[in-house]
């Protein structure tokens, strides 16, 4: 279904999260899963990074379309793309467990995943910011001069890193 | 405290202008449903809910929403930024150019500036959880109204997200709601099943309510005679 690079990144992680124990473990995402095979946290069946973020829903129980209408698929167009989209599936399905987590804070494996997914962005966040500069004013990558916070276009304008 | 962070929570890159659709969308920025409304109304609510559940929700809900509205101001801005004085005009745009020319201010999709009436804070949990269910509801009915009236992938994608988000967050404080129900509702039993023994009450109802100062009033009447 999907066939991004890093679709490999999550089936590792996946790996780490399986030898935890606390996830079933299956090694390739894309192919057809029996029903012991799901990922779940609180009963409810969890959609790959990916997939959640496209949707805007990590949770394939919640998930609900409105008509016929399909989520677009997001298409980076280089190498700088694809790793902003990375971390953004990433950053967004943390933040997904993180709202069930403060309702939930007993739920190990839903803190396991969510921990996952939190270093695995980031990582990427740290990537990103010193292959293409800072998203952050923490970032260390400020340490250039011109001051690159104010020099990076802004995500609302052409070219800014949310363009994809 | 808050951070800003050089990006959008969901992308926008929208490349054909369309006033008209401006017009729709500045709705979800400065209307009655607006995400601005809505972090309000969590920011303002979070203060009193009684334990760290409700106030981590609402606190993390509502700086989700901030994002929300930084991705709807892209979209009017990029929807707008390159349009001419008749294509602003054809639109009815005309009255908000006088004032603000291209600049973002919230208004609905009328003009009518937003106001804080749109939102409530109770101090009751339950009340404010309805309202922010109903809230969320309200605000996935507008989305797919705007989902309705363009065709644009450009825009649909980021509104169909959006939409998505509300259902997430309206299933969260549902849970939420539930929860507090049950929590609340069984400490209401605890008191009808001592309705006999008044001392108890206080104890019962916890410290600063409403409830504990009626009790005080009765007790002092029983006494008075």
């Amino acid at each position: 279904m999907y066939n991004y690079n890093y679709l490999d990144n999550y089936n590792n992680l996946r790996s780490n999260i399986n030898n935890t124990s606390y996830v079933p473990s299956y090694d390739n995402y894309n192919m057809d899963r029996s029903a012991d095979d799901r990922v779940t946290v609180g009963g409810m069946e969890l959609f790959a990074p990916k997939e959640a973020y496209e949707k805007g829903n990590l949770f394939k129980d919640l998930y609900t379309p409105y008509k016929n209408y399909k989520p677009y698929k997001l298409t980076p167009k280089d190498e700088r793309q694809k790793l902003f989209l990375e971390l953004s599936e990433y950053d967004f399905a943390a933040h997904e467990l993180n709202l069930y987590l403060d309702l939930h804070p007993e739920d190990k494996k839903a803190l396991n995943l969510f921990n996952d997914y939190r270093r695995r962005a980031n990582e990427l966040l740290e990537k990103y910011e010193s292959q293409y500069g800072p998203l952050t004013v923490s970032s260390d990558a400020l340490v250039k001069s011109p001051f690159l916070w104010e020099e990076q276009t802004f995500p609302f304008d052409k070219g800014g890193v949310s363009n994809v | 405290m808050f951070r800003y962070q050089k990006r959008l929570q969901f992308p926008v890159d929208i490349k054909t202008k369309n006033v008209r659709l401006a017009k729709l969308l500045i709705d979800q920025y400065g209307g009655s449903q607006s995400e601005l409304a809505a972090a309000l109304r969590y920011f303002n609510q979070r203060y009193t809910m009684p334990d760290n559940k409700g106030k981590a929700l609402l606190t993390d809900i509502a700086t989700e929403e901030l994002s929300h509205l930084e991705i709807i101001a892209a979209m009017v801005y990029q929807l707008m930024k390159d349009a001419t004085i008749d294509e602003i005009k054809a639109a009815g745009l005309d009255a908000h150019y006088a004032e603000h020319k291209k600049a973002l201010y919230p208004t609905d999709s009328n003009g009518v500036p937003f106001t804080i009436t749109y939102i409530s804070t109770t101090g009751d949990p339950l009340a404010d959880l309805s309202e922010d269910m109903a809230a969320e509801q309200k605000a996935r009915a507008v989305y797919e109204n705007i989902i309705d009236l363009t065709d644009d992938p450009d825009v649909l994608r980021p509104l169909l997200w959006l939409r998505q988000r509300e259902i997430v967050h309206y299933n969260r404080f549902k849970e939420l709601f539930n929860y507090y129900q049950k929590k609340f509702n069984k400490k209401q039993d605890q008191v009808d099943n001592n309705m006999n023994n008044m001392t108890n009450m206080n104890d019962m109802l916890g410290m600063n309510t409403p409830m504990d100062n009626y009790i005080v009033d009765v007790n002092e009447a029983i006494l008075r005679n």
